[in-house]
């Protein structure tokens, strides 16, 4: 659903200008003030990453730092274990993203083509899946987990990542997999293709641009994560990019613009990337998917 | 399901054990700690560790370090088990120390008390906590932490203070002082919930006295007919009304150091640890210390402690380590590299900045400590005892109230 | 039978291709959601070994002994009622507005978005940072404005820590709503607008009789979206606040978590956790229906 609404983002502003309209130029002004207001954290929270506590605490919060103290960055990336939570976060966001995106678009296949007895039931059992809240089964999660002798290691939260993410992209996946024409599927079978030949060889390649958003969007989430990993990964040494944050929140939130620079650090790959695909998202998203 | 969950733990379990190092031997023990704040700490341990096993031959000892709360996790998730370590690093006193002694992972130790005299050996205070558990001695202190008032010289002259107050009451008319002066008398961080309870704990310990306070930590003294415990409530009312640093819910510890050093506070509540960031962040002849007057000859601190677990098939050589590890001549040899001052009370100390001296002093004075409270409470009671306090702290309810809630929660824990 | 036919059994293959996910679902999300619901008729510390069945003791305590509970309870509602309103309102406004042909209003777009994508966490600590009472930028700006005296000790004031925790969430998620809207804006017939404008219809009408009927599919998903959201508030109070001053921000996810994973009494916190569970299925049952329904009506 966010993936297909994704797609409105950028699309282009074809529409033909009308006559001046002082309704709309009004309506400008209006978002254009309201999306300076929206920006503003970020613009306070970037000058802070640049300044001495000393100078946070005598200058004021929208006062450029005229001299930039970039030894905020190099400081708060060894006190707060960047080199290890980036790593690890990485680790875990390259394994489980494509293994998720894989397992998911097999079973959305399955549900989609293969006609079987309690496909439906499954289908709203998946569903089901995208609407209930992890964050009320973090205990038995943490119980299970042990129980693998699995708490602190990749697995032991690459799995309920993943256990979490193929409800909604199966849902996604199957309401694309469901639009696509019966004939080419129909044909290929009766050449005599298995099911898994037709979806590696047609519909995966159909459907990558859904792929390719489910992608972008499923690793933001999961970079992102924080209470799960909270409970699974108990070890510094294990820790991502948010437990560290927050860490180094509690342990050296004095030291203003150290903290402002872990902010910075912590919250950029996740810009940039959507930055980047932003306009990825557009590409092919059909209203197949739009409906949700 | 049960059987697929079954399958996967024990193909689990194959991997762990093909992962473990290979078979140890009788004479091997482990030791599960935190991790060390420096490197050299890190070898000074691991030093120990060798050093006492190539004085006694055949035996071995694995130091294992994690963080603090994949330690506690760790713990549990071994008590669950016969694996584990043979000696566990944890806090003294009922809290979370306490805990795993009541879940029966500590093996009482007199025995190793009596044979090595450490009473001979250790300072008081840190020592007195070994012994507030039914069944016997539990555990070796491994280092003590004692809490002061620190404050700041020019402040306290410009308020006209010239002397350190004495007892609970000239402390107060010492912060009215400041208070007139235009001065905020003490800075808390209220987000951090152990931050403002330390000021409770010092009020109570001076309105209750020794007895009542470790009666009422205890919960077998009734908070809310014990008249000091409600006035204790009350104070700690007058205090964050009048001279604390204000807004102070809103901040954590850290920050309200931040002030300290600043100058926008006379005092803080707290540790020794402090006289490190202290000198980092400013001048260290600004401040000095002294107790919190509370009138009762005790200090306000916690103790860090070493346990010889049930569960460890060696408790001889277990406590013969402990021994070596707390013993002058290796306590003289890592002083400084844990902590600034040991457990130990013959050692030496050389060259030390004044604060540390007379921290050092402070802890050879003491006999008798008090501990803070989320280290005296079990976790539960804890947790409603942040909350009391923060709700008197933010002016939300009255001091009689919060006691009789207290009261009520400990009441109904069964 | 051999490979071969195993293969050519589309049944079989069905298996196959659904078996990883399926699994995966089972095991760790299907699972522990039953093991919630077990634990919370358990007494278990984590430390024994092993747990012991008490009944529903653990939920007559913490309807009538845990004195946070109906608390974190009241402070989940307020936050979901917020929720309901706030974002899906400014979210719809900004859509409406930037879905006319108006300047830079991909760029536009992308700035309101732009907080959606950042780690829940990391705007804790951004507006926990801002929310300073000292040094932040609340009191910078009121500062400025000549408005000092306004400038409150937001997160440590009982009475608008909670308030200021969900502006933070405001700020992030409205650009969700935002985009949720403008996506629904795409199914709006164009021509019917059209055809309104050229009857004569102001912008309002337009809106009231043409737009707003068309959305009411968009607007129910991001209401149910928008409720179960708020259900799952966690990140942000343990960011922002931790569920204080004095628990006055304490939310019923974060309070079961408490319970579990700090105080360690699992059979309470289990308990806390299957309210939640049953506040959301009364949620989404009936939204599954619903859109079921719709479904089978297309």
């Amino acid at each position: 659903m966010m993936a297909a609404s994704l797609a409105v983002m950028s699309e282009d502003a074809t529409d033909r200008r009308p006559q001046r309209d002082w309704v709309l130029v009004g309506l400008w002004i209006a978002l254009v003030v309201v999306a300076i207001v929206w920006i503003a954290p970020f613009v306070f929270i970037v000058f802070t990453s640049f300044k001495s506590t000393a100078q946070v605490m005598s200058t004021s919060a929208f006062a450029p730092p005229l001299s930039p103290r970039f030894a905020n960055f190099s400081d708060a990336w060894a006190r707060g274990r960047f080199g290890t939570t980036v790593f690890n976060s990485a680790i875990i966001t390259l394994i489980k993203v494509p293994l998720g995106l894989f397992i998911s678009s097999m079973a959305a296949y399955a549900l989609a083509r293969i006609s079987f007895p309690g496909a439906k039931l499954l289908l709203l059992a998946i569903l089901f899946g995208t609407m209930i809240p992890f964050q009320v089964m973090l205990a038995p999660l943490f119980t299970l987990v042990n129980s693998f002798g699995l708490i602190d290691t990749y697995p032991g939260v690459i799995l309920p990542y993943l256990a979490f993410g193929v409800p909604y992209q199966v849902f996604i996946l199957h309401g694309f997999f469901r639009g696509i024409p019966v004939e080419l599927s129909e044909a290929a079978r009766i050449d005599g293709a298995s099911h898994f030949v037709i979806f590696t060889r047609i519909f995966l390649p159909l459907s990558l641009p859904v792929l390719a958003a489910l992608l972008i969007i499923d690793f933001v989430a999961t970079w992102n994560e924080f209470a799960m990993a909270l409970v699974l990964l108990q070890d510094r040494n294990m820790w991502t990019l948010p437990l560290g944050l927050s860490a180094f929140q509690g342990q050296f939130s004095r030291d203003y613009g150290q903290l402002n620079a872990a902010i910075v650090m912590t919250v950029l790959p996740a810009t940039i990337v959507y930055l980047i695909f932003q306009r990825y998202f557009v590409s092919g998203l059909t209203s197949g998917a739009v409906k949700g | 399901m049960t059987s697929f969950l079954n399958a996967v733990r024990i193909s689990a379990m194959a991997g762990t054990l093909m992962l473990a190092p290979s078979l140890v031997s009788a004479e091997t023990i482990t030791l599960w700690t935190l991790n060390f704040s420096s490197q050299a700490a890190n070898d000074a341990f691991q030093k120990i560790a060798d050093d006492f096993a190539a004085a006694n031959p055949g035996s071995k000892v694995e130091i294992v370090t994690r963080g603090t709360d994949d330690h506690k996790t760790a713990l549990r998730v071994a008590a669950g088990s016969d694996k584990g370590p043979d000696i566990y690093f944890s806090w003294a006193g009922l809290g979370l120390g306490g805990e795993y002694i009541k879940a029966g992972l500590s093996l009482p130790l007199d025995k190793y008390y009596a044979e090595y005299k450490w009473d001979d050996e250790l300072i008081p205070a840190a020592l007195s906590f070994s012994k507030i558990y039914p069944g016997g001695r539990q555990g070796v202190p491994s280092s003590f932490k004692g809490e002061a008032i620190y404050y700041n010289k020019a402040l306290f002259a410009k308020a006209g203070i010239t002397e350190l107050p004495k007892n609970y009451d000239e402390l107060v008319a010492d912060a009215e002082k400041l208070k007139a002066a235009g001065i905020p008398a003490i800075t808390f961080g209220g987000t951090v919930n152990w931050h403002v309870m330390r000021l409770m704990d010092v009020i109570l310990e001076s309105k209750c006295g020794a007895e009542k306070h470790d009666a009422l930590m205890d919960m077998k003294l009734d908070w809310s007919t014990e008249a000091c415990a409600v006035e204790s409530f009350a104070e700690l009312d007058k205090w964050s009304k009048n001279y604390i640093l204000s807004p102070f819910m809103g901040i954590d510890n850290a920050q309200s150091f931040n002030l300290f050093v600043a100058g926008r506070a006379a005092m803080v509540l707290e540790g020794d640890w402090l006289v490190q960031q202290l000198s980092e962040a400013g001048n260290l002849d600004d401040y000095d210390i002294f107790p919190f007057p509370t009138g009762t000859n005790r200090l306000y601190g916690f103790a860090e402690y070493n346990y010889v677990s049930t569960k460890s098939k060696n408790p001889d050589l277990a406590a013969k380590f402990l021994d070596y590890f707390i013993s002058t001549p290796v306590q003289q040899e890592v002083l400084g590299k844990f902590s600034p001052t040991s457990i130990n009370k013959n050692v030496v100390y050389k060259d030390l900045r004044p604060l540390d001296q007379k921290w050092v002093d402070i802890f050879n004075t003491y006999s008798q400590v008090y501990m803070n409270g989320d280290q005296a409470f079990p976790l539960d009671v804890t947790t409603e005892y942040f909350r009391v306090i923060n709700e008197v702290a933010s002016g939300n309810m009255a001091p009689a109230e919060a006691a009789k809630q207290l009261q009520t929660f400990i009441g109904n824990r069964g | 039978m051999t490979p071969r036919k195993v293969l050519s059994d589309a049944r079989s293959q069905a298996v196959l291709l659904l078996a990883p996910a399926l699994v995966i679902y089972l095991v760790f999300a299907i699972y522990p959601m039953i093991d919630v619901v077990i634990l919370s008729f358990q007494k278990w510390n984590g430390l024994d070994p092993h747990r012991q069945f008490v009944g529903t003791v653990n939920y007559s305590d913490i309807f009538t002994k845990d004195p946070v509970f109906w608390g974190a309870f009241r402070n989940t509602v307020i936050w979901t009622i917020l929720s309901v309103i706030f974002p899906p309102i400014i979210g719809l406004a900004l859509a409406l507005g930037l879905n006319q042909p108006i300047f830079g209003r991909n760029t536009l777009r992308a700035v309101y978005y732009l907080p959606v994508i950042i780690a829940p966490i990391a705007v804790a600590t951004m507006w926990r940072w801002m929310y300073d009472p000292f040094f932040g930028l609340f009191g910078e700006v009121l500062g400025m404005l000549g408005l000092q005296s306004w400038n409150q000790d937001w997160l440590g004031n009982r009475n608008i820590a909670l308030y200021s925790a969900f502006v933070a969430h405001l700020w992030q998620s409205v650009g969700f709503s935002m985009v949720l809207f403008l996506a629904g804006l795409q199914g709006v017939n164009k021509t019917l607008i059209e055809a309104a404008r050229i009857d004569g219809a102001g912008r309002w009408n337009v809106f009231r009789h043409v737009t707003m009927p068309a959305l009411k599919t968009t607007i129910t998903i991001v209401l149910v979206l928008s409720i179960i959201s708020s259900l799952k508030a966690f990140d942000i109070v343990y960011g922002l606040t931790g569920g204080g001053p004095a628990q006055s921000t304490q939310m019923l996810a974060l309070w079961a978590f408490t319970q579990s994973m700090q105080i360690f009494d699992f059979g309470r916190g289990s308990a806390i956790s299957v309210v939640l569970l049953l506040i959301t299925l009364a949620v989404v049952v009936p939204y599954l229906r619903w859109s079921q329904k719709r479904e089978e009506f297309q």
